[in-house]
């Protein structure tokens, strides 16, 4: 009788820890199918009334007609337009601090500064980003390098997509003088040099010194193996970053303030052979043929239309960067400012490059692949398309529309926005109930 | 006459003194004369022609504002006015004709508080009540901003003096193209400005370490003494009528603003300060228009009680300027909507004016069209917000006979646009002013 429970007992004990096993070893595939009214791959022509199935958050199937496996949840969206989630090529938003205050500090990472609950990613996924670039801002020379994250996530670590990636070279000098707040009260800072001259002479003896660092480093490493001695020195990880750029393993994204650092940059790209993508000022459209000719991609400054005073008429005249850049045949992408009621939205940057003249194939590439690329995340994100992450958007209309909102945002084949449960967003548009009291105390003081 | 030939004769003795060919010299002199009298007759004739010629634009649609909207409409100008506007209009032969038929017509854009064209600081340092300040006298024709406001498609504006001041001074509303500032005026001394909340107080200091003669020595420096120098100021208004002792210019104009000869327009962004502003108002029974009005919505029952329009404008998602950070932080995004709902006119603006700290520049502030795009994503109705552009800020001027809308005998002041201007990406493709077109893309 005992030995018979026993066995019972071990027998049950076996096929639970069986099932439990098998349940661990092979777990039940997540499968979904969008049915979507609208879908703009990006990749290839818009479908209407397509589905996208989804398996274990990547993309298995985009197309008009797909059978819908049996087991896989329907998520209907007939009344929705569908399209991969926008890609922020460059920001340097959500940092406690954008920039550090010494120049040359390449070895930093904006890993460790992004704070997962500013406002700015909650703003970000709202706006219907599910990709960015957080970089150093631009007022360090060599200012560290950047972090791809999701704007979705307590910790940085489940925003992550991928750590170590391009390197922030500023060729603006750094803005004297910013009241910055410290612990010991609002002080001015100084960082490096105040004039382009001694800014470029910086860069280039920082460059010189590192060629020198590395051919020394071999000579020993050549030394040690002739004396057949053991050779561990490692490479110095502060100069790591900049190594790696220069071996191609990192990208750099190099600033330029003003339109007369783009020759600087290209320069820089040409001596160094830097896989390189520009960041524009404001004033960056003037350097658009120069950019042309490298083929080089282009973030473009958040402010995108600009007025110039033509010195001959007197005229002021609308300068739109985007349309300067589409015409000299130039692939860029946008950046946002998050204060502003245009430029917050990156649809909206698309809308404006439509407005004056972009075709608008090529302005949501801009907002999705052209981004994805330049980041180098476009194996996963940018376009619909099967083997990619299912990172997509369901807008109520057109995404270049004013009217249009951002009803859903699917993070790797999870929602994990829906305006419906938005109550900051509620908050924000809905009349607030009446204070208890004040209105009638009021009423009682006016009349 | 007699005295001219003489003079001639001389001048021709002189000449043969020096035997110069003075037949010559003498037709050709009356050549030039001739010339130059045919010129000038021809000028004034062709201006006179130009002015007479009809222009005619075919539309694809009409955008009327006070009407219903005209499918494939025409509209006849002359004179710089709109003499014909519909369906079933016959073109005069000669009229010289704007084929718009893929466009979307509508009229020009009023920025009821516009960033103003002129040189120099706009904030008095002198005084805090300064209420005699014209903008006019500080207009700039050849202003840059002018310029750009055209190329946005504002046809009208209302500017007024920096809001530093309590008082801050008298507005105008102009139209951005002429050659000298008085071609613009439209109507001089069109508002005076009051600003409340902490803008009037910024800057000013008690006496505290230095001599009390010091020119920054100046009050008001709470919101307590913000209310109590707009009652005294009102107060002593009233007794100057009665009184009239000795002319103040600034008295002048605070008693024409409480008589109602000069419209009031209150710059207040907190729900306390709208309260205030309302029952100061309500003791000196004037009517209000209220400016910015940030935390209008919380309010919204209360300003339309007391029937009092709403000129809203700048328009941020996080405070930019110092001034904003300071007060403008309660934001709602449907403002206008709220607003509107509650039975308030409400007027889209610019309002980019330069506070005491801040320095808005055009580039900074979106223009209108995108402002009340975005005023119908957040909640307001099409037709209200494409109102609230144009018609309702030309009430709020009280210049709605002459601008801001497409009717028979407005001013021919229109924008043609790409597609719906609501949209983001429809682009203003002609806009006319006073009959010439201003700017073409």
């Amino acid at each position: 009788m005992r030995f018979r429970s026993c066995a019972a007992f071990v027998c049950v004990t076996l096929i639970v820890c069986m099932v439990g096993a098998l349940g661990y070893a092979a777990p039940v595939r997540k499968k979904l199918a969008i049915k979507a009214g609208k879908i703009i791959t990006i990749a290839g022509p818009e479908i209407q009334d397509g589905v996208i199935l989804v398996e274990d958050g990547i993309i298995k199937a985009v197309d008009k007609n797909v059978e819908i496996p049996w087991d896989a949840e329907v998520i209907e969206a007939k009344d929705r337009v569908v399209m991969p989630g926008f890609v922020l090529a460059h920001t340097s938003n959500g940092l406690d601090a954008p920039n550090e205050n010494v120049p040359e500090v390449p070895f930093l990472s904006t890993f460790d500064s992004i704070d997962p609950v500013n406002p700015f990613f909650e703003d970000s996924l709202r706006d219907g980003v599910v990709a960015m670039l957080v970089l150093p801002g631009n007022n360090t020379l060599l200012g560290g390098t950047g972090t791809v994250v999701k704007p979705y996530g307590r910790t940085v670590e489940a925003m992550l997509i991928k750590r170590y990636t391009g390197l922030k070279i500023s060729l603006a000098p750094p803005v004297q003088q910013t009241l910055r707040y410290t612990d010991g009260g609002y002080s001015y800072q100084a960082t490096g040099n105040i004039s382009r001259m001694g800014h470029m002479q910086r860069f280039r003896r920082y460059m010189a010194e590192l060629k020198d660092y590395l051919e020394q480093y071999e000579q020993r490493k050549k030394d040690a193996k002739e004396q057949e001695k053991p050779f561990d020195e490692e490479i110095d990880a502060r100069k790591q970053p900049m190594i790696d750029l220069l071996n191609g393993k990192l990208a750099a994204f190099i600033y330029c303030g003003i339109a007369a650092d783009v020759p600087k940059a290209i320069e820089i790209q040409e001596t160094h052979n830097f896989n390189t993508a520009l960041v524009l000022g404001t004033d960056g459209y003037k350097a658009a043929d120069l950019i042309s000719k490298k083929k080089m991609p282009v973030i473009l400054d958040p402010q995108l239309v600009v007025w110039e005073t033509n010195q001959q008429t007197n005229a002021e005249e609308m300068k739109v960067a985007p349309a300067i850049f589409y015409k000299a045949g130039v692939k860029f992408a946008f950046q946002t400012d998050t204060s502003e009621y245009g430029r917050r939205y990156l649809w909206y940057q698309a809308a404006t490059a439509v407005r004056y003249g972009v075709d608008r194939a090529e302005a949501l590439k801009s907002i999705t692949l052209y981004p994805a690329q330049f980041i180098g995340i476009d194996n996963r994100f940018g376009s619909i398309e099967s083997g990619k992450e299912a990172s997509l958007i369901f807008l109520t209309g057109d995404p270049l529309d004013a009217q249009t909102w951002v009803d859903k945002v699917m993070i790797g084949g999870e929602i994990v926005y829906e305006k419906a449960k938005d109550l900051r967003l509620k908050k924000l548009l809905e009349k607030p109930k009446p204070e208890e009291g004040q209105q009638t105390s009021q009423d009682k003081n006016t009349d | 006459m007699a005295i001219l030939c003489i003079k001639g004769s001389r001048s021709e003795t002189f000449i043969e003194d020096f035997q110069l060919p003075i037949e010559d010299l003498k037709s050709k002199i009356q050549g030039v004369i001739w010339l130059s009298f045919l010129s000038v007759l021809l000028t004034a004739a062709s201006r006179l022609c130009a002015q007479e010629k009809t222009v005619a634009i075919k539309a694809g649609e009409i955008l009327t504002v006070s009407g219903a909207p005209i499918k494939a409409g025409i509209i006849l100008i002359r004179n710089g006015k709109i003499t014909d506007i519909g369906t079933e209009i016959a073109v005069p032969q000669d009229a010289s004709v704007i084929d718009a038929s893929d466009s979307v017509v509508m009229p020009g854009l009023v920025d009821a508080g516009a960033l103003p064209p002129v040189r120099g600081d706009l904030n008095e340092q002198s005084g805090e009540i300064t209420a005699a300040l014209r903008i006019s006298t500080a207009l700039d024709p050849k202003s840059k901003v002018l310029k750009r406001i055209v190329q946005t498609g504002c046809t009208t504006l209302y500017i007024a003096p920096g809001g530093a001041n309590l008082i801050a001074g008298l507005g105008v509303i102009i139209k951005p193209v002429g050659k000298t500032a008085a071609e613009m005026v439209i109507k001089d001394d069109a508002a005076l400005k009051i600003v409340m909340g902490s803008d009037s107080t910024q800057g000013n200091r008690i006496p505290w370490f230095e001599p009390p003669t010091n020119f920054y020595y100046r009050r008001p420096t709470t919101t307590m003494a913000v209310a109590l120098m707009l009652r005294k100021s009102f107060f002593d208004a009233r007794q100057y009528i009665a009184s009239h002792e000795k002319e103040d210019p600034d008295m002048e104009v605070v008693a024409a603003a409480l008589q109602g000869k000069i419209p009031i327009r209150v710059a207040v962004r907190r729900a306390i300060d709208i309260r205030t502003a309302l029952r100061i108002a309500n003791e000196y029974g004037l009517s209000l228009i209220l400016d910015e009005c940030t935390e209008g919505y919380k309010v919204a029952e209360e300003i339309a009680k007391k029937n009092a329009p709403v000129v809203l404008g700048p328009f941020y998602y996080y405070p930019r300027t110092s001034s904003q950070y300071d007060e403008g932080r309660e934001v709602s995004w449907n403002n206008a909507g709220i607003l509107a709902k509650a039975g308030v006119r409400v007027a889209i603006a610019s309002n980019a004016q330069e506070g005491p700290r801040l320095a808005a520049t055009q580039d900074e502030s979106i223009d209108l069209l995108t402002a009340a795009a975005f005023a119908v994503r957040h909640g307001m109705a099409p037709a209200e917000a494409l109102k609230s552009i144009t018609l309702t800020p030309a009430e709020i001027l009280g210049v709605a006979d002459r601008v801001g809308s497409l009717e028979k005998g407005k001013d021919a002041d229109i924008l043609i646009l790409s597609g719906n201007p609501l949209a983001a990406t429809s682009r203003i493709k002609r806009v006319i002013l006073n009959g010439q077109t201003v700017f073409q893309d």
